[in-house]
């Protein structure tokens, strides 16, 4: 730490450059971390963040919520197997949304999924601002803050394309999407009166809805499967990953990230290892006069870490500030937890990287310090 | 007990072909207080020489002794704590490192014995003024003369209380005034710090300082009589 702190100190402009290029890097990691976990809430951030742990559906729909139909009286079932501890049903449909006072040909439509739950069900967002499902008649909904900005607020009546149902906004709920639309939540029942209007749309099944959310722990996924007919259940995770899209928006976003995280522990590798071959002499003579191979490795290590650690911290800055003014419909949400776990690989990566310097150092004769050129 | 004894060194330089020998048979021992000066034409082995007796380089017959210790099984890193505890090199003035000031020059070997304690700044204050350093503690080697860096390389030598003061060729980049100068504060420090010091050097004008000299010459030492 002496050595290594003397010389920051010392040549600033040098290090100071360097500095420059691991904040921008991780400026970007952090900025793409967010704008990842925003795109993937925008397709799954409802079914992401539910309190469920595992997730219901029709046998061979490739846990799609659109395919599958099951029968809410299942849920009984359910919650007799072993370690399950509270189950919520779930029916999504798609549909489109304008305000009931203006007519269907002119007024600004908004593209929405209809979620039916049970009110008072785990599966029910608390409201950020409004009224809750239980307390309100069947048409009221809790709907996406999103809608805000299609000039939604409480107490609008909501009509719906092609259907005559009425609806009416009694509450906002923060960050539910799905499927890259903002979600509404009705009462199940009157998810039932809009997705299965037509008769026999239902294929027969009473209570219908899309799957069925448990609480759980310590289950035995095959004996439940086996126990129950005609379902397939999975972990929430496996059941995130089936919405479509999902799985390769993820992908390439994760691909980016880890290159930019690389593409840093090269620069940094190769600074220092440039530095410390200009510096070979002088690693040369701290050996002569006593340092072990330890204390001077540690000076570059040190060096490597202080100036890492000094650039993330200043990246994580930048990008609240970028966080600050970034518009609100951006879909970008940075989580603390990925920024800490982002901050420790770039840490740990930036230190593995100082590995090509200090293999160097163990090969610099001190005898170099008697000015013999070799 | 000498503080260094070299016994019998020989060291032989092999490559593909040929081997030659650049120590051969060499005895020599130092004790407290005493400076001794190696001089020889250039290619006869005087760096050789030091470097065997500053553990910098093993030999390849021979024993080499530090006060009791025998060296020449030591490892690596035992062979950095022995430069580290026992010996202090006085290198060439490009051995300064830039970016620490005349001070911290000192405290680094501090350092690498553990932590830097109040009593070690003083001591090395002390030795810098000894040095007539005491006007220069902040800065930094570009900002001083070349004989104010080799005073600063002197001191450096001392502060980690050595037992064997090793010199190569401290006189080099220095015209005659400050050549004097510097050796005779080398002198006078082992004089005064009761070190056994060995320094190399091509200047015959720098031997009347010095206690013995000896003269080598394609690796065989012996004693000048002066
Ligand atoms: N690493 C080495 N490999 C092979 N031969 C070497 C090596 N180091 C030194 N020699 C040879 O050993 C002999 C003694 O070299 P040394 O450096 O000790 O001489 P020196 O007396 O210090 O000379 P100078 O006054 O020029 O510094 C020379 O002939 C040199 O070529
Ligand atoms: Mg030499």
């Amino acid at each position: 730490m002496f050595l290594a702190l003397k010389e920051l100190k010392h040549s600033k402009g040098k290090f100071m450059m360097i500095g420059l290029i691991i904040v921008f890097i991780s400026w970007l990691v952090f900025v793409l971390s967010g704008l990842g976990t925003g795109l993937s809430d925008l397709a799954a951030s409802t079914l992401k963040y539910a309190e469920a742990d595992y997730v219901i559906f029709e046998e061979d729909t490739d846990f799609s919520l659109s395919k599958s139909i099951l029968s809410e009286d299942l849920e009984k079932k359910v919650l007799e197997q072993k370690g399950v501890e509270a189950v919520a049903s779930m029916g999504t449909v798609s549909a489109s949304i304008r305000s009931a006072d203006g007519n269907e040909e002119n007024a600004t439509k908004t593209d929405v999924l209809v979620a039916g739950i049970q009110p008072g069900s785990f599966m029910e967002p608390e409201v950020s601002s409004g009224k809750n499902l239980t307390s309100s008649s069947l048409n009221g909904v809790i709907v996406d803050e999103s809608l805000k900005e299609d000039g939604f607020s409480i107490g609008d009546e909501l009509a719906i394309n092609g259907y005559t149902e009425k609806l009416e906004i009694i509450g906002f709920v923060q960050n539910e999407t799905l499927n890259h639309q903002p979600v509404i939540f009705a009462q199940m029942d009157k998810f039932r009166a809009i997705k299965y209007a037509a008769p026999g749309s239902d294929n027969g099944i009473e209570n219908p809805v899309n799957g069925i959310l448990v609480q759980a722990t310590d289950i035995d996924l095959d004996a439940v499967n086996e126990e129950i007919d005609g379902i397939e259940m999975g972990t929430k995770d496996e059941a995130v990953k089936s919405i479509p899209g999902y799985a390769a928006e993820n992908g390439t976003i994760m691909m980016m990230l880890w290159f930019l995280i690389i593409i840093s522990a090269f620069i940094i590798g190769v600074f220092f290892y440039v530095l410390t071959n200009q510096k070979t002499q002088q690693f040369g003579v701290l050996k002569a006069i006593g340092g072990s191979n330890v204390f001077v490795m540690k000076t570059v290590i040190s060096q490597v870490f202080i100036l890492s650690t000094v650039s993330i911290l200043t990246g994580i800055g930048l990008t609240y500030l970028t966080a600050a003014v970034l518009p609100e419909g951006m879909p970008f949400n940075l989580r603390i937890p990925m920024v800490i776990i982002y901050s420790i690989v770039l840490l740990a990566i930036s230190v593995l990287s100082s590995l090509f310097s200090v293999i160097k150092i163990s090969k610099i004769d001190p005898l170099t310090a008697l000015g013999r050129v070799e | 007990m000498s503080s260094i004894q070299l016994e019998n060194v020989t060291k032989r330089y092999k490559d593909n072909v040929s081997e030659m020998i650049a120590l051969n048979h060499v005895s020599l021992a130092v004790d407290k207080g005493e400076f001794v000066a190696i001089i020889g034409p250039s290619g006869s082995g005087k760096s050789t020489f030091l470097s065997i007796a500053g553990a910098l380089l093993q030999p390849s017959e021979g024993e080499v002794f530090i006060k009791d210790k025998a060296i020449s099984s030591f490892n690596e890193k035992d062979l950095a704590q022995v430069r580290l505890e026992q010996i202090g090199f006085i290198l060439q003035t490009s051995n300064l490192i830039p970016y620490l000031t005349v001070l911290d020059q000192l405290l680094v070997v501090a350092k690498m014995k553990g932590s830097i304690t109040e009593e070690m700044k003083q001591a090395a204050k002390e030795l810098l003024k000894d040095l007539g350093l005491e006007k220069r503690l902040k800065k930094y080697p570009n900002e001083l003369s070349g004989g104010e860096r080799q005073r600063v390389a002197i001191a450096r030598s001392f502060m980690n209380n050595p037992d064997v003061i090793l010199a190569d060729e401290p006189t080099a980049n220095l015209d005659t005034v400050r050549a004097h100068e510097v050796v005779q504060l080398i002198a006078k420090e082992v004089k005064y710090r009761n070190k056994a010091a060995i320094m190399v050097t091509h200047d015959e004008r720098m031997l009347k300082y010095c206690d013995r000299v000896y003269r080598i010459e394609d690796g065989v030492l012996k004693e000048e009589n002066l």
